[in-house]
């Protein structure tokens, strides 16, 4: 997470580098501190100073730290070239590094030699099976060549050993929903709310896997979930809004006859959209009528 | 009559000087022995997956009311059945620290690495500073001290007529060795000091036994009530949607 007032410092030396006012090396160090993506601004500048053997020297150990930045940063903007000859000269400096074979497999998956990156992935993890960034980047290669259903495998192995890794559980709800495998999305988004209890999105996604899922109960549930994400973010979340209100109209369809709990919904609801059609006031006007008559057929 | 105790500046030539000097350059050796002997571990699969586990059954146990109790109760057995709960630990299987440690020599190898690369430099110094410079005054605090100071600081001299101020030759090997520190981090690196005190700490919590947190997991997991909080946010949601509309 970037804080407001470390992303006003990155964009103002972003702004101060990219008009020649030098301080390369200091953004290059926020980015890589924030962990942020602005790969082209990191070749770019981080190019800038590695072919400058004066600039380069000066940098002392640093050096092949910025060789490994830029060779990501060029891999990520598809420059393959540069990518190989910064991983090559780590190579040559770091013979042995597990570090640098991360790298090199990165590289391979750029490349899209998938068989090459494969076996570069399982000579490390024969080094150390417990090498995290590889079990990830395996299951990230699956992925990306479209095998989700062996990705979801793979990240399954990852997370028997890894289970407190809630950035693993959140990919793997999310490939599980991509696959429209409901049940097993929520399993790993309830484990999301057990990590992270006070993240509202993960609040937002169970509630819309539980919608997706139907049923009475579910519904419930998930109208419950949209409730408690209006809760912690204040009601400014216009999706949870829009939950709540297609929630309560498919249990008021659903529970026809057996009304003993829309009554005390029904509020909920309604004011769920007096909120939305106030956000839309304020935000869109334009699209005020659009809204009306949708709400008017949900019959709120 | 203490106040006339000249020190010669030999002493400060051939003692005082040359023992600081002595105390960093053995850190700085010691240090990059140790660095050599290092072997990187690596975890244990199991011992990793142990505390997963428990980080894992804790967040269930922190956030058990934020979600359903059906997902609760399926957790709660998946955790800690008798069969194969996660959390569950046979009795007579739980591995004693002591008898791993016989059973598995690198541990006690690591174990000893450490000690050597410890002791050894520290008794020998100390034999040395013994056998060279035992029982004289090597240097004079610039400010008075009270009698409790004395053992500190005139080790290996028992005369009770010298002022406190007087710094002894066994002593002042001692202030180097526990004062060195920040000098050690300065040259090393922040986090590279040999530093003894911290080592000696981590030698005492050594025997942590992983599957007593397991098992003290599991017994706190089974008596947690859960409470569904959803209903009681719907309403809070309610208040604040009703304060945001009106």
């Amino acid at each position: 997470m970037v804080g407001a007032a470390e992303e006003a410092q990155l964009n103002r030396l972003e702004n101060q580098v990219d008009n020649g006012g030098g301080g390369a090396w200091e953004y290059l160090c926020l980015v890589r501190k924030l962990k942020v993506r602005r790969s082209e601004k990191v070749l770019k500048h981080g190019l800038s100073i590695l072919n400058d053997p004066k600039k380069r020297s000066k940098l002392g150990g640093d050096e092949w730290t910025l060789y490994e930045q830029v060779a990501i940063a060029a891999m990520d903007c598809q420059c393959l070239d540069t990518a190989e000859d910064c991983v090559k000269a780590l190579k040559k400096k770091f013979p042995e590094s597990t570090r640098v074979g991360r790298l090199e497999g990165l590289f391979l998956e750029a490349k899209e030699s998938w068989a090459d990156a494969e076996t570069v992935y399982s000579s490390l993890l024969e080094d150390n099976p417990l090498d995290q960034v590889v079990h990830k980047r395996r299951v990230a290669m699956a992925k990306a060549q479209g095998n989700i259903s062996v990705a979801i495998e793979w990240l399954n192995k990852y997370l028997e050993i890894f289970m407190a890794d809630h950035d693993a559980w959140r990919e793997l709800a999310e490939l599980y929903v991509s696959l429209q495998m409901y049940k097993q999305a929520a399993f790993c988004y309830e484990e999301l709310i057990l990590c992270q209890s006070t993240v509202p999105l993960y609040h937002l996604a169970y509630a819309d896997v539980l919608y997706t899922l139907g049923g009475l109960e579910n519904l419930q549930t998930a109208k419950k979930y949209y409730a408690s994400t209006i809760d912690l973010t204040g009601g400014k979340n216009t999706r949870a809004l829009f939950g709540i209100c297609l929630c309560s109209v498919a249990i008021a369809q659903l529970a026809k006859g057996r009304n003993k709990e829309d009554k005390e919904g029904s509020e909920l609801s309604s004011l769920a959209a007096m909120a939305l059609e106030k956000h839309y006031k304020q935000r869109a006007s334009g699209k005020l009528p659009l809204l009306t008559a949708t709400l008017r057929n949900l019959k709120l | 009559m203490a106040e006339d105790l000249v020190l010669d500046t030999a002493i400060r030539d051939w003692v005082l000087i040359p023992l600081s000097v002595v105390m960093v350059l053995i850190g700085i050796l010691r240090y990059f022995v140790s660095k050599l002997m290092r072997t990187s571990q690596l975890p244990d699969a199991k011992i990793v997956k142990e505390g997963q586990v428990v980080i894992r059954a804790r967040n269930l146990r922190a956030a058990a009311n934020l979600i359903p109790l059906k997902s609760f109760r399926s957790r709660k057995v998946y955790y800690s059945n008798e069969e194969n709960g996660l959390l569950f630990v046979p009795k007579g299987q739980a591995p004693n620290a002591q008898a791993q440690m016989f059973s598995d020599p690198n541990m006690a190898m690591d174990m000893m690495k450490k000690n050597l690369s410890m002791i050894i430099p520290q008794t020998l110094t100390f034999a040395w500073v013994n056998f060279f410079f035992s029982g004289f005054v090597a240097a004079k605090i610039p400010f008075p001290l009270t009698q409790r100071f004395r053992s500190m600081l005139q080790n290996g001299i028992d005369l009770s007529t010298v002022d406190v101020s007087y710094v002894s030759s066994r002593s002042w090997y001692f202030l180097n060795l526990f004062g060195l520190r920040g000098l050690f981090s300065l040259i090393l690196g922040e986090e590279n000091a040999t530093d003894d005190t911290q080592r000696m700490m981590q030698m005492s919590g050594f025997g942590f036994d992983p599957s007593k947190g397991l098992s003290a997991e599991k017994d706190s997991l089974d008596i947690v009530q859960h409470e569904w909080a959803l209903p009681k946010i719907e309403q809070r949601a309610e208040a604040v949607l009703r304060k945001f509309v009106g």
